[in-house]
């Protein structure tokens, strides 16, 4: 099974709106509640692909149940720890005629220290069953990257895969002396990665070799939620794949890496893996929820993506 | 006739051995359940534990005389209060040993006759031995319901 950790997950709410009166009173036309946070939103993905996957991290408060409950009725095992503070809330804001969203993003409450302990027993016997785990999302108040990193050497221990899908501060921390199987740093709100200015022609793929070169045996960047740059010691690839307007992007980067973890287990091949992964990703932008409307969508949509070697 | 795998809660919320008793209580408290698998590091369920277990290590006393199971968390802090007196009293001191677990391929209806035979409210599902969720009387019952309307 694959294990998926998302130590500051969001109960998503998305308001869809025509257009946004800045200062004025705005009526949604539509609402939607969904579990979140990029461990969760991957751990939905897979599981729409087939995948028997189990979510963990941190819940507590009113809406976890419902979170979990949500979870489950997609086909993920959740395994969370309930702690005596609420979760937070995240707030996307679709305007569908401007083809825009704006995200408000809360911090997130506070761990503390006895949830930390109790946490890394759960994830020590979620290690004894797991194939591969994935870290993903942002840190809440009273976790350092250091715990992070403390989990990566659990997991390197017991020799299984770790794919780190996570900001580059918390990133680079976690690089030293471990082992990472894939790196997706997460790049939204970023201009530049590894001192690096991204929007630089040919930059994101150096960065993606710089990775590789730090003891990733994948990394995967991307500029765009339809275009993405993988690469290992032995090869780059850059694809993309035509999506017409899409609003709501919500969960679209997480489940790109869902659909290409997916693949690169079966196919061990990175051009296939950066092909499907687009399928997936395309499909999701085409759901409203934060996951692929389906696998055979994601995998009729992976024939339109472009991919090559570039190196 | 549906199995335990299409009517189990997928969820692997439990307590290894070492967990103390007021981290139980704070668990079945948080999430609104009686009891929880125990399981050892590889996830095999070891036992299991309830407010039941819970009630007889801080009033002995009472349930001697009275039904614990009318005793509930109405009060948790005095529950917590009297645990905090206890120390660190641990799971292993006080979990079930005499558990009821079942396999995904086992049928709803097999699952519905252990649990009224038994009383019981949780039961867990394991494969080779290892959590993979539990059964809830309250979902049960909504699913065998369903199938008799059916039927």
């Amino acid at each position: 099974m694959i294990v998926t950790v998302t130590l500051n997950p969001a109960y998503d709410h998305l308001l869809f709106l025509h257009g946004i009166d800045v200062g004025q009173l705005n009526r949604t036309h539509s609402t939607l509640q969904m579990p979140g946070g990029k461990g969760v939103n991957v751990a939905s993905s897979l599981a729409i692909l087939g995948e028997e996957v189990v979510a963990t991290g941190f819940l507590g408060g009113q809406g976890s149940r419902i979170f979990e409950e949500s979870l489950r009725k997609l086909g993920v095992t959740t395994n969370f720890l309930y702690t005596n503070k609420e979760i937070r809330t995240d707030f996307y804001v679709i305007e569908e005629e401007q083809n825009r969203q704006t995200l408000f993003v809360e911090e997130g409450a506070t761990i503390e220290l006895r949830y930390l302990n109790n946490f890394k027993s759960i994830f020590e016997r979620l290690l004894s069953s797991a194939r591969i785990i994935e870290i993903g999302g942002s840190l809440p108040q009273g976790v350092h990257p250091a715990f992070v990193k403390e989990l990566i050497q659990l997991a390197n221990k017991k020799k299984i895969p770790v794919v780190l899908n996570i900001q580059e501060q918390i990133l680079k921390e976690c690089m030293e002396g471990t082992s990472l199987f894939i790196v997706n740093p997460d790049l939204r709100g970023c201009e530049t990665i590894l001192g690096k200015n991204i929007c630089e022609a040919g930059m994101i793929r150096q960065v993606a070799r710089e990775l590789t070169g730090k003891g990733a045996e994948i990394a995967i960047l991307n500029s765009h939620s339809f275009e993405y740059t993988v690469a290992s010691k032995d090869e780059v690839w850059e694809g993309e794949i035509e999506s017409g307007p899409t609003p709501n992007k919500l969960g679209v980067r997480d489940s790109f890496l869902a659909g290409f973890i997916h693949n690169y287990l079966i196919m061990r091949n990175l051009g296939e893996a950066l092909k499907y992964g687009l399928g997936v990703a395309l499909s999701t932008a085409r759901n409203k929820m934060n996951y692929p409307n389906s696998k055979k969508e994601a995998e009729e949509l992976r024939l339109m993506a472009k991919v090559r070697k570039v190196g | 006739m549906k199995k335990v795998k299409d009517i189990m809660t997928r969820d692997l919320t439990s307590v290894t051995e070492d967990t103390p008793l007021k981290d139980v209580a704070e668990i079945l408290s948080l999430r609104g359940v009686n009891g929880i698998p125990v399981v050892n590091m590889n996830n095999e369920v070891t036992g299991w534990i309830s407010e039941r277990d819970l009630i007889t290590s801080i009033f002995p006393e009472k349930v001697k005389i009275e039904n614990p199971d009318v005793v509930s968390f109405t009060n948790l802090s005095s529950v917590v209060k009297k645990l905090t007196q206890m120390g660190e009293a641990m799971v292993k001191d006080y979990l079930s040993k005499k558990y009821f677990p079942v396999t995904e391929e086992l049928s709803a209806a097999d699952v519905a006759e252990l649990m009224l035979h038994n009383n019981l409210k949780r039961v867990p599902v394991v494969r080779n031995k290892r959590l993979v969720g539990v059964v809830e009387r309250a979902s049960l019952s909504h699913i065998l319901l369903e199938e008799g309307s059916l039927e």
